[in-house]
């Protein structure tokens, strides 16, 4: 999984629309107006074309993020595939990853991804009624089941995404107050979850971030907890139900891990297309414009849709790739990281991992990496190296 | 000149202040004087323009006095020379109000007609009539429907024991009695009496220094004559200077070519140091001087102590050259370097008291673009030890480590006197014991008012007891108080011990009944305050060995927000260098960041403890 030095082999597509915008989301996603779809399949198609040759073979990963891929209509799904396996090449093994929503996700979806795509990341969020109207979700809990269950069955890795953390709050007009996530209610959630036999579980706490709906709520400080029991439980009992955390926010199941993430984890290169997604090529990390007008206006124009373009000092970008590797359970190999980063970067960066106990961090000659414990306090750990 | 006209000159001369208790009216009262006899006309007339530090304007108070020379034709057709001089208003400035009113032969007793007597009203009265001045009642707010002259009177007679039967009634505000309080400047003060052909000697009751011109010393002539060329020489110091300049305040600077017996101005001779040109010395001619210098002169001691430190270590100069700026402009600033371990390297300062601490601190700020962090104020103590040596402790540092060789500590007393309605003697009585009060008297001042005194050591008087005795009579209370010498305590040095480290800037000097709570208070602070670390943190207070209280910061469970998308990694970079950056301004302190917040809580002047 190493990239090559020719070029990036994994590519992650970002689709811009939503049913709905989530109180909670701080992502370049907009609902979709009419002739929308159009302009974005068209402006992909043109990016995707300019940009294919700068990819070094066959693809190893895909990714289509969103936004909500399942927002698009099947006319423009078939239009999207069309798009991609037009412009890049994919290999055999490939993973190929989009991301669902139960409420959108359809049997036609299915049918129509078969194929082309086998990994399916749902994005639940909670199989809990409550949690899903605090969070403005467009879907129930039956529907969340369903469609796991849907994508399961149909032979693709599928993976869940879970969130912590939720703090008591006003649900929609004429509703009852919320009390916020239990750790009751948080821990059924993880049983449901393995119980639809999806491999792959994804956690994450809710972020207040500022510009979204929750953002301007001033939730008090007292509902918003550390999140330290959620995960802390979900650390304890999903390894119990055969999902290894081979990273911060990911458990697996043997050979389910997501290797499109881990190709990030290991700083490994890759192109993203469409508005607001990220490249990483030749040490520079680019951001394409974020909205979708802006996105077209800069490819009609013929020019390229990147917005801001980054290239760390070789010293930071040590760091950061340091970090980058911590966050996942194999955590930094010595070895390719003082052939691509030097001694001078390792010393440094050894050093300060050694001023940790060892209850934390795990650094011997070979890998250095955070234990269980590290993981949960990792950006103490990640702040003392960046 | 003849030896006449001087005389006669002396005569038409009138050398007065106007004192009063705090907003009752004084600087109003100053602006119609000038205004009425056309000093300074209506357009430059800003409001109460004697009162020139603009933050002294701000606050509504003076510190810094600026004499005004009026002159004014009398109902009997002769010509007089009114000098104003005014007075600080604050118990901080005691001292140099004394040597102003030294400069004076009369003062007006300014009293608010509605509130009455209030403390500082009964402090300068009797420091006016220690000095032997004339004193002219004026009952001020005349106009308020709330106004009183009748009990007024009364108290003033019961408290202070003086007439006032011939009392003006005025409100400077609408003017009213403004040209019966002129007229009963000529006749109920007395001229100045001085002699021009005896040695030179006059009384230095200012000074203030000029970026262009050096130290101008506000200066009131007793005997001789002070005129530019002359040699003087400054008693107290003995150094001899050149006369540049002699004039009068009009209240602009106006030079003159002498002044003589009675007559108040200032004098330019080349002097580079406030410090030099001490309130309260003596100018003598240096060839054919005084036989002895006028009396009163003392070196003021600053009795409060406070630690001064930059915000950036890097402007440690910056803080020592304004420091070294401000004393030449204000003398009673001390400062010495001191380091702190938690604060790097600042100044102890000296001064007169809290509003003198808090000028400062505003001034090097304003004046000098200087943010600064302040530690709590201490007073001196003197401790007395086994081996019979007696040192001082400016700081709780300053106490000796080993508790064994202290004999005695000894405390600075303030003699407190309040004037409250009855009905809060039961709450001004509880505070003042809860603050180790000594009962000294009370007596009815008047119907329902009451005068209550109470020796306090200075130390619980400066943490909190303005405020608090603010708030337990709801304002109603005035106070002032003397310093009344130097008194034994049961006193003990409480050190707090984060991670078994003791850091300096939290530890503190208190009685030891009150140990306990205060070393309580203080590690509960600290618990809120130091962010959670990787481990746990144990806060001890000590008294020495002895732990009397302890605490635990709880290690950090968890800090790191799960998710990371390819898109996140930038922003996640920037979030984690920003975090490493707001910690950088945290105090290492062993293992423990301690952040700027938690030295802060513990500098707050107000002192608060915990209510």
């Amino acid at each position: 999984m190493t990239p090559r030095e020719t070029g990036p082999r994994s590519l992650y597509v970002h689709v811009p629309f939503c049913e709905s915008k989530c109180p909670y989301c701080a992502f370049a996603s907009a609902v979709k107006r009419p002739g929308d779809e159009g302009a974005y399949l068209g402006s992909l198609r043109e990016e995707a074309a300019s940009r294919s040759s700068i990819a070094g073979g066959r693809l190893l990963t895909l990714y289509i993020g969103g936004g909500t891929p399942t927002a698009l209509s099947l006319g423009a799904w078939r239009e999207l595939i069309a798009v991609i396996g037009g412009a890049f090449k994919l290999a055999s093994d490939a993973e190929v990853t989009v991301e669902a929503n139960p409420g959108s996700l359809s049997r036609e979806h299915i049918e129509l991804w078969r194929g082309f795509i086998n990994r399916v990341s749902v994005g639940v969020q909670s199989f809990n009624d409550d949690d899903l109207k605090f969070l403005g979700r467009a879907h129930d809990s039956g529907q969340a089941t369903e469609a796991v269950e849907m994508c399961v069955s149909a032979g693709f890795q599928t993976s869940v995404d879970l969130m912590f953390g939720l703090p008591g709050g006003p649900l929609r007009d004429g509703e009852p107050e919320y009390g916020g996530q239990t750790l009751r209610g948080w821990a059924g959630n993880l049983r449901r979850a393995a119980r639809t036999g999806a491999g792959h579980i994804s956690v994450y706490q809710l972020t207040i971030e500022p510009g979204t709906t929750f953002g301007g709520l001033n939730f008090p400080k007292s509902a918003l907890t550390d999140g330290y029991l959620p995960y802390r439980y979900a650390q304890w009992c999903l390894p119990r139900r055969g999902y290894a955390q081979y990273e911060v926010a990911s458990f697996s199941k043997p050979g389910q891990e997501s290797r499109h993430n881990l190709n990030y984890w290991a700083d490994g290169e890759y192109i993203g297309l469409g508005p607001s997604a990220w490249s990483y090529i030749g040490g520079v990390r680019s951001q394409n414009a974020q909205t979708l007008d802006e996105y077209a206006r800069m490819i009609a124009q013929g020019k390229s849709a990147s917005v801001y373009e980054e290239r760390l000092p070789p010293a930071q970008a040590a760091r950061q790739a340091a970090v980058l590797a911590l966050r996942a359970e194999r955590g930094i190999d010595w070895r390719s990281f003082e052939e691509k980063h030097g001694k001078a970067m390792k010393d440094e960066i050894s050093e300060k991992l050694n001023r940790f106990p060892e209850s934390l961090v795990r650094n011997d000659p070979r890998r250095a990496s955070l234990t269980a414990a590290g993981l949960r306090v990792a950006n103490r750990v990640w702040e003392e190296i960046i | 000149m003849d030896r006449a006209v001087k005389i006669d000159k002396l005569k038409k001369i009138r050398n007065f202040s106007i004192i009063a208790h705090v907003d009752h009216g004084k600087s109003t009262l100053a602006d119609r004087l000038i205004e009425s006899t056309h000093t300074v006309d209506g357009r430059n007339m800003k409001s109460q323009l004697l009162d020139m530090l603009e933050l002294e304007r701000e606050r509504g108070i003076t510190i810094k006095l600026v004499p005004v020379r009026m002159n004014y034709e009398a109902a009997n057709g002769e010509k007089y020379v009114l000098n104003l001089i005014d007075t600080p208003g604050h118990v901080d400035f005691n001292y140099e109000v004394s040597r102003s009113l030294a400069a004076c032969e009369g003062a007006i007793l300014v009293v608010d007609a509605a509130q009455g007597v209030e403390a500082q009203t009964v402090a300068n009265a009797y420091l006016a009539v220690e000095q032997n001045l004339d004193l002219v009642p004026v009952f001020n707010k005349i106009d308020l429907p709330s106004a009183s002259p009748e009990r007024v009177a009364r108290e003033i007679e019961e408290v202070i024991g003086l007439d006032a039967s011939g009392a003006i009634l005025a409100s400077a505000k609408d003017g009213t009695g403004i040209s019966e309080i002129l007229e009963r400047i000529v006749t109920d003060i007395r001229p100045p009496e001085g002699d021009p052909d005896k040695p030179l000697s006059a009384l230095i009751f200012d000074s203030v220094y000029d970026n262009y011109r050096g130290v101008i010393s506000y200066v009131r002539v007793v005997d001789g004559e002070l005129a530019p060329g002359k040699t003087v020489s400054f008693m107290a110091t003995g150094e001899v200077y050149d006369v540049e300049e002699v004039g009068v305040f009009t209240p602009a600077m106006s030079p003159v070519e002498s002044l003589g017996p009675g007559e108040v101005g200032y004098i330019v001779a080349g002097i580079k140091s406030l410090a030099d040109a001490s309130v309260g010395d003596t100018i003598t001619d240096a060839r054919k001087p005084a036989a002895s210098p006028l009396p009163g002169y003392r070196r003021v001691k600053p009795v409060v102590f406070c630690g001064y430190y930059p915000i950036e270590r890097e402007e440690i100069n910056a803080l020592r050259d304004a420091l070294e700026k401000l004393q030449i402009n204000d003398s009673a600033i001390t400062f010495e370097p001191e380091s702190s371990a938690a604060l790097g390297f600042g100044f102890r300062c000296g001064f007169l008291g809290l509003l003198h601490m808090e000028i400062a601190k505003e001034r090097l700020y304003r004046e000098f673009g200087v943010e600064l962090v302040a530690t709590a104020p201490n007073v001196v103590y003197q401790i007395k030890l086994t081996d019979g040596g007696v040192t001082e402790a400016r700081r709780p540092s300053d106490f000796p480590a080993d508790a064994a060789k202290v004999d005695e500590v000894l405390e600075p007393y303030i003699r407190m006197t309040a004037f409250l309605p009855d009905d809060y003697v039961g709450p001004v009585m509880q505070l003042s014991q809860e603050k180790r009060g000594v009962y000294v008297s009370m007596d009815y001042i008047a119907q329902g008012r009451v005068r209550l005194v109470y020796d306090l050591p200075l130390a619980e008087f400066i943490m909190d007891f303005h405020d608090r005795l603010k708030s337990a009579t709801r304002g109603y209370a005035s106070l002032d108080y003397d310093h009344i010498g130097y008194r034994a305590s049961d006193l003990v040095k409480v050190d707090i011990l984060i991670q078994e480290e003791p850091v300096d800037a939290f530890s503190f000097i208190c009685h030891r009944d009150a140990a306990y709570s205060r070393g309580h208070t203080v590690a509960v602070k600290l618990k809120e305050l130091i962010p959670r670390q990787l481990f746990e943190v144990p806060i001890q207070a000590a008294i020495g060995k002895k732990v009397i209280v302890r605490t635990n910061v709880k290690a950090l469970r968890k800090d790191v927000l799960a998710k990371c998308y390819g898109g996140d990694i930038t922003r996640k970079r920037k979030l984690l260098e920003k975090q490493k950056e707001g910690k950088k301004r945290m105090k290492q302190v062993g293992r423990v960041s301690i952040p700027q917040e938690a030295f802060m809580a513990f500098m707050d002047v107000s002192g608060d403890d915990g209510k």
